[in-house]
């Protein structure tokens, strides 16, 4: 985990403040910054209020349809961001720069907030809403002094997610020309392989992971997991939304055609103009997409089961010291824990340098938090009592985890799992690096035809890696809005 | 309720999912043994198109029965990731689509010298002096731009001019790519350092940042940009195809020994820590000879043929009507290049 | 086999929450640990468990040490079964699973099932529901039953049928020491309901702060409570400042056998009475308090009484309705205190510990 920091560290050392410091303040760094953190101030609180109010919509008011737009909403998750960049990019080609950045980040990534803050809303007591409107509040206000409130942690939380997202996603903003950090380290590494100008970049990214680590923990103050209570016991009285809702409808469309429609009718209006020939590789790409991604599923979550116990169970200064470095090395982008873990494999263990081995590592390292995340939560939510209860009947503290906990967490664990698949069916640049020579994945694929512009050959890849995804966040959705204990 | 028999429907397609991954694990080693290197396949890193090089390799292998598995990347990456392995690389062959990143292994001394019957298939500028890499083809640097927004009046007769403050905006470009680089190793090599850094800094003030040449030539086809500097094969092959790309647009060739007119080699070489030497110089052979020259002058790439006598595709114009700067292919100094566009901001 | 626990303490932080603890349960018997919440019960009950390590002491079940200093049989390998507050049954599993959880795999399996079922009262027809499907007190005898399952040596139960409703939480009980009972199963009980306690078996011990503050039989327990803290806590009492004499305790009641002297000696004494004890005389004729209000609660009157001369004390007490006869607001009533009074030492007792004494009416 701390090797992809300790090579930042290690490089940036190794060059010296010398050397350093002309690479980190120059002007083009400058303009970087200003770039991701512009990203950052308009893409993540647009997601949270796209994913809260999303929502809220859907459980909590009178809207129409609210079966079928709870569904839509989390679609987008389904249509990795470089499709969907690509999409966009092709339906407006003149889309370029932070707005661009901002609009294709925004639609593909707000689900990341939506899916916390659904299975949070769901788990709130209606009866804390009925309150506060027999004490005289409108829906909106219950909205805002009740429900909100409430669902601070699943904002931080998603909100984390998300901004660990942009700081690392590559393919999206590549294609609509707009510069990031990450963008620029994998130019920088086009140019000069591990060189300097990347590590220094890469420097100030840290920099930049560490600050929104600390924002948010400062954000989240005593508080630690979102205490999911005992259901609804009874169905909650659903806000009526009287005028606004054929608005907030209009809205929910608009927002369904840009996150899904238009990314979708791109990729398949292309595959009509795709060539035959394209499609002879596929099948050999499908079969490696699928068992990376799922390796390294179940490597992130063999890591993360006893980090996310440990958490779980004796929260306090020592796990969270522990959990930081996942945090931190997983919002580096994938190329420079990539590059990291080329120069330490070239170096200590040139006999896994390029084979699947490597690719797990980096595919653990990458996702770890994905597979956190919802392991922890699922694990906090599986009372000790029971494991008490089996150990005084008996079963030793391993037969317990096996027969009681494991059983209960299954879900948590699934829904980590299938999010670090995800993640792994769509990871770039990492596998172009890491893979052994001649492997070809549909990320890759879809890669190196779009980026050459051949929007028809990166169709099949695009459909396929939208139809590989389908049900991982079907199981993540079903997840999020029933999977907990009691 | 049924919230409780939610979770109990999810957990048999958990373990399921688990249990699958379990089998993936194992599977992927297997993959991984599938896709690895099997010991004989000749191991090329390749910088070159991905489709001009397959078309290379299946010709290659049906004529010699010698297995090749590619790994893509580009010049520089490529280059420094073989100097990076050092002796540890599996590399056997490296394939570029310009000469800096040859240059860049050449001095780390990971090259074996190729074989002299090859070398005499490359006319002398085609190719370093050293003898340690050769030239496989070439590509010429063009101006690309969109008539209805740029008359022919009004295009620039040098490259340099581009830097001046009348050209803000008007042109694009793709600096984080290795051609473009070698185009600036060009104005490097002809202006010297400190012309370079000007021009340079000119440029990160006009130019209009794309990913790459195909990018830039959409965004001039798309009327986004009036002009783009890219190369010349990115047009010819859209022109041949769907026009999709480079319907609205000509060409414009600098000429006059302009830095603009930079003829770039593409190089191939034979790493010596290679464990198949001689099916690795086999290739080189077969790419620069009459086989390999005539994919480049018949198949779809639209790149120069630089030896055995083989014309270009029509209607590309004859490499020696362009009136190209010389160069030593081998003195083009990529690192400094990075350096001073670093420097620029333009990386 | 003898469950013994010797000078056992066990500190949380630097919060210390219990302070040499010793308690030996005969087999076969059940004792009930009473004590109110944060009085180290349930924390006496996990370290016998084994969830949990003493700091000090031994706990001891039979010869057979389960914790000693130094050394500690983790929790499944104890023999000891443990029935939590809210029955933790897993919800994955079925009744009948959770049930068979604890037993060896074998053909006798489904057998013992059955049997403990119909031990705990449970209907045949529940085996295959899940544990949601189920009643708070089918829960809880679900939870006793797959304790029993497995026959442990002793059972531990941590305030069982606190979360249930009151109806329910006696016919559960019962149900449950019918269980224990049938089996001569050996049990300890933490609660905090004091009637719960008294009336669950052979042995009770009361908790404060930490220490077991007096132990043995409930009812000579309830007889002499070691101080007037537990007299209080053990059900309602009245507190009254007194003076002692010749075995006779003058109070705001008037002169009052003495039958346990446990001032040792105090010069400031204390008398105590269950409000039950005292009987209400109406046609007396030499009435020594005064009827104050009557309010009806049910098939019982609250009667409160001024009792006392010039600085009169409150005295209330529950009558039944039928006896209420003449008693209203303003009734003269002599009072008879029936089985004497336990006097405890005046000293650390505070104000409000004691029966309160009449606001003067201006």
């Amino acid at each position: 985990m701390l090797i992809p920091v300790g090579y930042v560290v290690a490089t940036a050392v190794g060059l010296g403040w010398n050397e350093l410091a002309p690479l980190v303040f120059r002007p083009r760094v400058g303009e970087l910054l200003t770039n991701t953190v512009l990203l950052l101030v308009i893409g993540v609180p647009a997601t949270i209020a796209l994913g809260v109010g999303g929502a809220w919509l859907v459980e909590r008011t009178d809207l129409p349809a609210r079966r079928f737009f709870s569904v839509l909403l989390v679609a987008p998750l389904a249509i990795p961001a470089f499709v969907s960049s690509y999409g966009w990019a092709s339906a407006i080609p003149s889309i370029n720069g932070l707005w661009g950045g901002v609009l294709v980040s925004t639609l593909a990534y707000f689900p990341l907030v939506y899916l916390p803050a659904l299975a949070t809303i769901r788990g709130l007591d209606p009866a804390l809403e009925e309150s506060a409107r027999s004490l005289g509040l409108g829906p909106w206000a219950v909205f805002a002094r009740v429900i909100l409130p409430q669902l601070r942690l699943a904002i931080l939380g998603g909100g984390l997610i998300v901004a660990m997202h942009l700081l690392a996603e590559y393919g999206a903003f590549a294609f609509i020309r707009f510069d990031t950090f990450t963008t620029a380290i994998v130019v920088a590494y086009q140019s000069t392989f591990a060189g300097p100008s990347a590590a220094s970049l890469g420097v100030v990214l840290a920099a930049l992971c560490l600050v929104l680590l600390v924002v948010e923990a400062g954000a989240r103050g005593r508080a630690r997991y979102a205490r999911v209570g005992a259901g609804s016991p009874h169905p909650p009285v659903l806000a009526r939304l009287g005028r606004a809702r054929p608005v907030a409808v209009a809205a929910l469309v608009a927002l369904g055609i840009a996150s899904t429609v238009v990314p979708l009718t791109n990729v398949v209006r292309w595959l009509g103009a795709a060539d035959a020939s394209a499609l002879t590789e596929l099948p050999a790409a499908i079969t490696q997409t699928v068992l990376l991604a799922s390796g390294g599923a179940l490597g992130a979550i063999l890591v993360a089961l006893p980090v996310a116990w440990l958490a779980a169970r004796h929260p306090g200064r020592v796990s969270r010291a522990l959990e930081a470095p996942y945090y931190l090395a997983s919002s580096l982008p994938a190329i420079i824990v990539a590059l990291a873990l080329v120069t330490v494999t070239l170096q200590f263990v040139p006999a896994i340098y390029q084979t699947v081995v490597t690719v797990m590592a980096a595919y653990v390292v990458i996702f770890l938090p994905r597979a956190l995340v919802p392991l922890r939560a699922g694990i906090a939510q599986v009372p000790e009592s029971l494991e008490e209860a089996a150990r005084s009947l008996g079963s030793s503290p391993l037969i317990t985890r096996l027969r009681v906990t494991a059983p209960l967490i299954m879900p948590a664990m699934a829904a980590g799992a299938a999010l670090v698949a995800l993640g792994a069916a769509n990871e770039l640049t990492a596998t172009l690096l890491l893979a052994p020579t001649g492997t070809r994945t549909l990320a890759t694929q879809f890669w190196s035809a779009a980026s050459a512009i051949d929007y028809p050959g990166a169709a099949p890849s695009a459909v396929l890696l939208v139809l590989l995804s389908i049900p991982a966040v079907a199981l993540m959705f079903s997840h999020a809005r029933g999977g907990r204990i009691r | 309720m049924r919230r409780r028999r939610t979770i109990l429907s999810i957990a048999p397609i958990a373990l399921a999912a688990v249990v699958l991954s379990g089998c993936a694990a194992g599977g992927a080693e297997g993959a991984a043994g599938e896709a690895e290197v099997s010991e004989d396949a000749l191991v090329v890193y390749n910088a070159q198109h991905e489709q001009l090089t397959e078309e290379w390799v299946e010709a290659f292998t049906e004529e010699t029965g010698i297995e090749v598995v590619l790994r893509h990347g580009s010049d520089s990456e490529l280059a420094n990731q073989l100097v990076a392995e050092g002796d540890a690389s599996q590399a056997d062959v490296f394939l570029t689509e310009n000469s800096p990143a040859m240059s860049l292994v050449e001095n780390a001394g990971l090259f074996a010298p190729v074989d002299e019957a090859t070398l005499a298939l490359v006319p002398e500028q085609y190719r370093p002096s050293s003898g340690l890499w050769t030239g496989i083809a070439a590509r010429s640097t063009v101006f690309v731009y969109n008539p209805e927004l740029l008359d022919e009046s009004e295009l620039p007769t040098s490259l340099t001019e581009l830097a001046d403050p009348s050209w803000k905006g008007r042109w694009g470009a793709a600096p984080g790519g290795a051609d473009f680089q070698a185009i600036v190793s060009a104005v490097l090599e002809l202006t010297g350092t400190q012309a370079t850094q000007t021009w340079l800094d000119g440029m990160h003030e006009n130019a209009e940042i794309y990913q790459n040449n195909i990018a830039t030539m959409k965004a001039v086809n798309a009327g986004e940009v009036p002009g783009g500097v890219i190369y010349h094969y990115y047009w010819y092959r859209d022109q041949d195809g769907t026009r999709e790309n480079s319907a609205n647009t000509k060409l414009h060739y600098f000429g006059n020994g302009d830095p603009g007119a930079f003829v770039s080699v593409s190089g191939g070489g034979v790493l010596k820590a290679g464990a198949h030497q001689d099916e690795a110089q086999q290739f080189l052979a077969f790419l620069a000879g009459e086989q390999g020259q005539t994919i480049l002058g018949e198949g779809y790439s639209f790149e120069y043929p630089v030896s055995s006598g083989i014309p270009a595709k029509a209607p590309l114009p004859a490499l020696d009507t362009l009136n190209a700067p010389l160069v030593d292919p081998s003195t083009l100094n990529g690192p400094e290049v990075i350096d001073l566009m670093t420097n620029a901001g333009l990386l | 086999m003898i469950l013994s626990v010797s000078g056992v303490s066990k500190t949380f932080g630097r919060t210390p929450v219990l302070d040499d603890i010793s308690l030996e349960v005969p087999q076969g018997s059940r004792t009930a640990i009473v004590g109110a919440s944060g009085s180290g019960k349930s924390t006496l009950l996990r370290l016998i468990a084994g969830f949990e390590r003493p700091d000090t002491g031994r706990i001891l079940l039979g010869d057979r040490a389960l914790a000693a200093p130094g050394s500690s049989v983790p929790a499944h390998r104890r023999g000891i079964g443990y029935v939590a507050q809210d029955g933790a049954l897993f919800p994955h599993l079925t009744v009948a699973d959770n049930i068979a959880f604890g037993l060896p795999r074998g053909r006798s399996r489904a057998g013992r099932v059955r049997e403990v079922m119909q031990l705990a009262a449970l209907d045949p027809a529940l085996a295959d529901r899940l544990p949601h499907q189920l009643s708070g007190g089918q829960q809880q005898r679900v939870a006793l039953a797959r304790a029993l399952a497995p026959r442990p040596g002793v059972i531990l139960l941590d305030e069982p049928f606190s979360a249930l409703d009151t109806g329910l939480r006696e016919q559960t009980r019962r149900a449950v020491i019918d269980a224990l009972e049938r089996t001569g199963t050996t049990a300890v009980l933490v609660t905090h309901d004091q009637e719960e306690a008294l009336s669950f078996g052979d042995a009770i011990g009361v908790m404060v702060d930490g220490r077991l503050a007096q132990a043995g039989d409930p009812a000579a327990v309830f007889d002499a409570p070691s101080s007037a803290q537990i007299a209080a806590f053990l059900g309602p009492a009245l507190l009254l400042p007194a003076r002692a004499h010749d075995g006779v305790a003058e109070c705001a009641l008037g002169a009052v056998a003495v039958r346990h002297d446990l001032s040792d000696g105090a010069t400031s004494v204390v008398a105590m009475v269950r409000p039950a004890q005292v009987r209400v005389d109406v046609e007396a004729a030499d009435p020594s308090a005064i009827v104050h209000a009557v309010r009806s609660i049910g098939a019982m009157a609250e009667v409160s009484l001024l009792a006392g001369g010039s600085d009169p004390v409150v005295v209330d007490l529950a009558v039944p309705l039928h006896g209420l006869g003449a008693l209203r607001p303003g009734s003269r009533v002599a009072l008879r205190i029936e089985g004497g009074a336990v006097l405890y030492p005046a000293e650390g007792l505070q104000a409000g510990d004691l029966a309160p004494h009449a606001v003067k009416a201006g």
